[in-house]
């Protein structure tokens, strides 16, 4: 007996040398990283003396850095996501509760803060993933669902002192240094690198080598500028537009007449939602193009959350309130039949199956990057942060295939990956060895896709 | 090259070398609660910030002495006029022509997105309240 605790114990002190002589030192950061770490311990920790929200509390890491009615079901009561529920200071006319837990609808005074009860917008939150990639326009930053999100300069880096004023005020007063306090130029630069450093840094380059059938069928019609002419709008399935006879237009902005759908969810309550003029005050009508890429794990879509699936959403373009809009108008003169978008459901569901598999192929390739980089990290926190993010992402991976009955086998791979990311995470001395066979699984679940 | 293409070349030329960067799409409407030289991207670079020095109120014209010189700003029914009284810990309010007065601290955000132009119609025009009326 006392010989095989003996064998135990020095098979545990050997396996902790070699586990401990894998360990790598990490390089000491640069100031580049330096500064993302910063933003991202700003982005979802400080408050800005305000009423307890972080930039994170709508943007969480956990549901691909926005929120929706599923995840807003998880929270506890008192997460300051709810703060109009319980500070009476902000229980009229800051949000509207019962839209934000129905549909994740966040209250806006974008025309202005002198008529709370009236003037306002209910909008969805936007993620802020691929920022790098969806920002840069000819008529210079477009931030927000309307593309004038920020105050100051109108760019990324001023966004966040506009949401504090929004969103982050302990009463309708909104006095700076009272109510909150407003980001310094240090934790601006900061918020601004982190923003930029999340999700895809370039456009993908169509057409990919796509293997499934429905699929590839779909990326030929997004890509088909008499047919789906998806890709007029969305080049390269990202956020910017290059229009006929207008050349490139960098992340434009359209009226394509969302606001005129029938039915829309938020105001078949019977709720007050007035009409979202977009675009400046008074607004044109017109929002910012959002990258497609990111979109099939990230809805409701469209900048009320409108609709909630991703073939909706694209069902949307081969309705009456987009092709009698500005923007359906426009396409259509451009046609040399003057036709709109007309799409029949199996080209809907096609293109949308496109949709979800370069989404997938883009969770892949974020789950092999997360996963790596906790190969490399020395700080366990850091390493399960790392993983659980990984596993998040798989899991959406996972949810994004099945949701449109696409490759099962890829499905397996990535079950297979999640599991092996869970092992890593809860293994002191195997989690790099787990952590390399869940990128091998993710790289199977990958060829599957994708030549 | 003839004078026509010259002149187009000239024209073009001019136009990017002064053009500077393009107007912002910025929410205004958050503006109003950014104290006087805090707005992100925008002040110091952007606006004039510096002491009321007259006001015509028959042609609609405030003069504000800066560091840089005397800009003239045009009031028109675009400008939005803010009263920033975060020194009183007190909200930020609408204001008017009627607020601008000799002697206050302003700052002051042309239309024209440009450095250095020394007059132009005023896209808004902040006045810091420092003590209570």
């Amino acid at each position: 007996m006392r010989s095989r605790e003996l064998v135990s114990t020095a098979l545990v002190l050997l396996c902790a040398v070699v586990g401990l002589s894998g360990c790598k030192t990490a390089p000491p950061p640069d100031r580049q990283s330096q500064l993302i770490a910063k933003g991202r311990d700003l982005f979802f920790n400080e408050t800005f003396a305000g009423n307890g929200r972080t930039c994170g509390t709508c943007h969480p890491a956990e549901n691909n850095f926005t929120i929706d009615p599923a995840f807003i079901a998880t929270l506890p009561k008192d997460n300051p996501l709810f703060v109009a529920e319980f500070n009476p200071e902000l229980k009229e006319n800051f949000e509207n509760p019962a839209l934000m837990r129905e549909f994740g609808l966040i209250l806006e005074n974008l025309d202005g803060f002198d008529d709370l009860k009236n003037k306002f917008v209910m909008r969805g939150v936007p993620h802020t993933l691929g920022l790098r990639t969806s920002v840069q326009s000819p008529g210079g930053p477009r931030t927000g669902w309307s593309g004038d999100g920020a105050p100051g300069d109108g760019s990324l880096r001023s966004f966040a002192t506009g949401a504090v004023i929004q969103h982050f005020t302990k009463t309708l007063h909104r006095i700076p240094g009272v109510d909150f306090r407003l980001p310094t130029d240090e934790e601006l630069d900061a918020l601004e690198a982190f923003q930029l450093s999340l999700g895809r840094q370039q456009d993908l380059a169509l057409p990919l080598r796509l293997k499934g059938t429905v699929p590839k069928r779909g990326q030929e019609i997004f890509l088909d500028n008499t047919l789906g002419k998806c890709n007029i709008c969305h080049v390269n399935a990202g956020a910017t537009a290059n229009f006929p006879g207008r050349g490139s237009l960098g992340n434009a902005n359209f009226n394509t007449g969302v606001e005129d759908l029938p039915d829309q969810p938020a105001r078949l309550t019977g709720r007050r939602v007035p009409r979202d003029d977009g675009f400046r005050t008074p607004g044109d009508g017109t929002f910012n193009v959002p990258p497609l890429v990111e979109a099939a794990d990230t809805g409701p879509f469209f900048h009320n959350n409108a609709i909630e699936t991703i073939e909706g959403a694209v069902a949307f373009y081969d309705g009456e309130a987009f092709n009698n809009s500005p923007a359906g108008r426009a396409l259509a003169k451009a046609d040399p039949k003057d036709k709109g978008i007309e799409l029949d459901g199996t080209q809907i569901v096609a293109i949308a199956a496109f949709l979800r598999v370069i989404n997938v192929l883009e969770n892949i390739r974020q789950s092999i990057e997360l996963l790596e980089t906790s190969r490399a990290v020395s700080s366990s926190t850091e390493r399960a942060r790392l993983l659980a993010r990984a596993i998040r992402e798989t899991d959406d991976s996972a949810r994004v295939l099945r949701g449109g009955g696409l490759h099962a086998e890829a499905v397996a791979h990535l079950q297979e990956a999640r599991r092996l990311a869970d092992k890593a995470g809860r293994s002191a001395f195997l989690g790099r060895k787990y952590s390399e066979e869940a990128i091998r699984e993710q790289k199977k679940a990958r060829a599957f896709l994708v030549e | 090259m003839t004078i026509r293409r010259f002149v187009v070349a000239l024209v073009g030329m001019s136009a990017l070398l002064v053009g500077g960067p393009p107007a912002p799409s910025a929410q205004e409407m958050t503006e109003q609660f950014i104290p006087v030289g805090q707005s992100p991207g925008l002040s110091g670079k952007y606006t004039v910030i510096g002491k009321l020095h007259s006001v015509n109120a028959r042609e609609q014209i405030c003069s504000v002495a800066s560091a840089a010189g005397t800009v003239n700003a045009k009031i028109t029914e675009r400008t939005k006029i803010w009263l920033d009284r975060s020194l009183l810990r007190q909200p930020n309010a609408k204001g008017t022509i009627a607020d601008l007065k000799p002697g206050l601290t302003v700052e002051v955000k042309l239309e024209a997105h440009l450095r250095g132009v020394p007059s132009g119609p005023a896209e808004w025009i902040k006045v810091q309240v420092a003590a209570s009326p």
